[in-house]
């Protein structure tokens, strides 16, 4: 086979995977411009005839989804920055320092990312019971940072291993003391390894569905994941051209951060599954 | 500074916030697995009732059994997808082939879409009503319309392709990785010898990324072990219980049945799996850092 036969077969396996993978999310958007006589026609009617907006003009009027939206940036943001300034200390003394018991706390730390929510949801429902905390937008962030914060202490951990101690030393001769050598030096240097794993903790984040489905009821409260399940429970096939709209407005600004950071995101993954 | 107690204070936040959302509520859930509490009734008295039936329930066989396939086909399926993308992406890298990172860029997208979003979409595809757009397309070409969601074993075969869909981005991104941490001169002095490239595939290339497949099949895993919500938006476990695997069960035996002491039996099975698991992947990671 000459390199030109194969570089024809890998344009054609490529052309092949890009349309798999693009494929349910134009069929999306497909549906979403549809009026609900042209979603009856299917897949005859990729392109629609008469395209309108007004799935997502009734959509987004609603207000509901607003406050949805609103809900899911507020908890993911919280819970992303929370995670990031617990997990900052202990990714310092971790890439730093030489102490006993070193290995086995990270290892721990580790083994907590494996444990699913799913187990823990179920005593932490009772606690915010009785704490009278459910219903909170606070408990779900505090959750959210929970979860992200195993990933992070290693994101950060890595990030900090790649600052030379000789720079925190140089300083250190000047006359800096350490929580100066930290907010001037250290952190500043640090920042793509933190804002890796704040964008990898909101993206997470944003995807949850079983946290604020269980700490969360109230309507007003929810965030846009869970507000799609239920509209989803609530709508039938006239309504699927509403459904494929909601879905959109839900994975739009996942996707926007996705392609504005992809190249942060990247590193963070490779960082996170090749751990050192 | 070594040695000094002090160092444990830099860990504090993170051992107060692990151990309050993760430790103490993880002993809890063994501790209510051998109770009869219920949701919202405090516990009354311990035994091994959850257990009994948890365990003893004539739905558990099934729900392992869909536990164990979805898992199966998924890893199979998501390490073959992330693998030959990553090779794919990597041959073009190499000719210099146009439009690699959009085709990187493409399969990543699929991967930030909540697990919800995920199920809702593939319904919408695989809907069974005449306008669904896979059994439209199959009808526009001639073919037969599929049961995708009605019939049990089509329906566990759909679950299994959104999670795939959605899942393939993060193997494809460590066999990258991998790949690319393949020293060169392997695949040029297996050339000089004249070796085919399905002999460099399974010669070289396997064997060296081997260590990455080892770990990224636990993670994945356990990920897809973990993971049920691309499941409940898309069959909600049905028809039946075809598509109900060992997480969604639990989630419907708390929350759904009040079965607290139940769940939580099956919780510990669960967590017991992901904690075997992860135990395996770290003597794999020790192992490649002693070598």
């Amino acid at each position: 086979m000459t390199p030109r036969v194969g570089d024809m077969l890998t344009y054609l396996a490529g052309i092949v995977l890009a349309a798999l993978f693009l494929m349910p999310l134009l069929w999306l958007v497909s549906l979403s411009l549809r009026t609900p006589a042209e979603v009856y026609l299917g897949a005859a009617r990729f392109i629609p005839e008469a395209p309108t907006l007004d799935n997502f003009r009734q959509i987004l009027t609603d207000g509901a989804f607003g406050t949805y939206l609103w809900n899911a940036v507020k908890l993911c943001a919280l819970g992303a920055l929370g995670a990031v300034i617990v997990a900052t200390p202990a990714a310092y003394a971790a890439s730093r320092f030489t102490f006993r018991g070193k290995g086995p706390l990270m290892v721990g730390i580790l083994m907590v990312q494996m444990i699913s929510p799913l187990v823990v949801i179920i005593p932490l429902y009772r606690y915010l019971d009785r704490l009278g905390m459910l219903e909170s937008h606070l408990s779900v962030i505090a959750v959210y940072m929970a979860i992200g914060v195993p990933l992070s202490v290693w994101l950060i951990k890595v990030g900090f291993d790649t600052i030379p101690p000789a720079l925190e030393e140089a300083a250190a001769i000047d006359g800096c003391n350490r929580a100066d050598i930290l907010m001037r030096i250290t952190l500043p240097l640090a920042a793509p390894a933190l804002a890796s794993a704040f964008i990898l903790n909101m993206i997470m984040g944003w995807s949850q569905f079983l946290v604020p489905f269980i700490l969360l009821t109230r309507d007003g409260q929810l965030p846009i994941a869970v507000a799609i399940y239920n509209f989803a429970g609530s709508s039938s096939a006239s309504t699927t051209q509403l459904l494929a709209a909601a879905c959109l407005v839900a994975v739009v600004p996942a996707l926007a951060a996705f392609l504005a950071l992809q190249r942060l995101i990247v590193r963070a993954i490779m960082a996170g599954a090749v751990k050192g | 500074m070594t040695g000094d107690r002090r160092i444990w204070l830099w860990f504090t936040p993170v051992l107060l916030v692990l151990g309050g959302v993760f430790l103490i509520p993880v002993a809890d859930v063994i501790r209510f697995s051998f109770s009869d509490a219920t949701l919202l009734r405090p516990v009354t008295g311990y035994g091994l009732d959850g257990y009994a039936s948890a365990y003893g329930d004539d739905s558990l066989p099934v729900i392992l059994r869909n536990t164990g396939l979805f898992t199966l086909l998924s890893v199979v399926s998501l390490q073959a997808m992330g693998l030959a993308i990553a090779l794919l992406l990597v041959r073009g890298d190499r000719r210099g082939l146009w439009g690699m990172g959009l085709l990187r860029t493409i399969v990543l997208a699929a991967w930030v879409i909540p697990g919800i979003a995920n199920g809702l979409i593939w319904q919408m595809l695989l809907s069974e009503a005449p306008f669904g757009a896979v059994n439209s397309l199959l009808r526009l070409i001639g073919l037969a319309p599929v049961a995708w969601l009605s019939d049990p074993g089509n329906a566990m075969l759909s679950a299994v392709i959104a999670n795939v869909w959605q899942g393939s981005a993060f193997s494809m991104i460590v066999f990258y990785a991998a790949r690319r941490a393949v020293d060169p001169v392997l695949y040029e002095a297996a050339a000089v010898d004249g070796a085919s490239p399905t002999a460099q595939f399974l010669f070289i290339t396997i064997p060296q990324m081997r260590g990455a497949i080892l770990v990224n099949t636990i993670l994945v895993t356990i990920q897809t072990l973990n993971t049920f919500d691309t499941i409940l938006a898309l069959t909600g476990g049905g028809p039946g219980r075809a598509t109900e695997v060992l997480s969604l069960n639990i989630f419907n035996r708390v929350f759904y049945s009040y079965d607290l002491g139940g769940g939580s039996a099956l919780a510990v099975l669960l967590l017991a799996i992901s904690m075997m698991l992860t135990l395996v992947y770290l003597a794999v990671l020790m192992r490649k850092g002693t070598r």
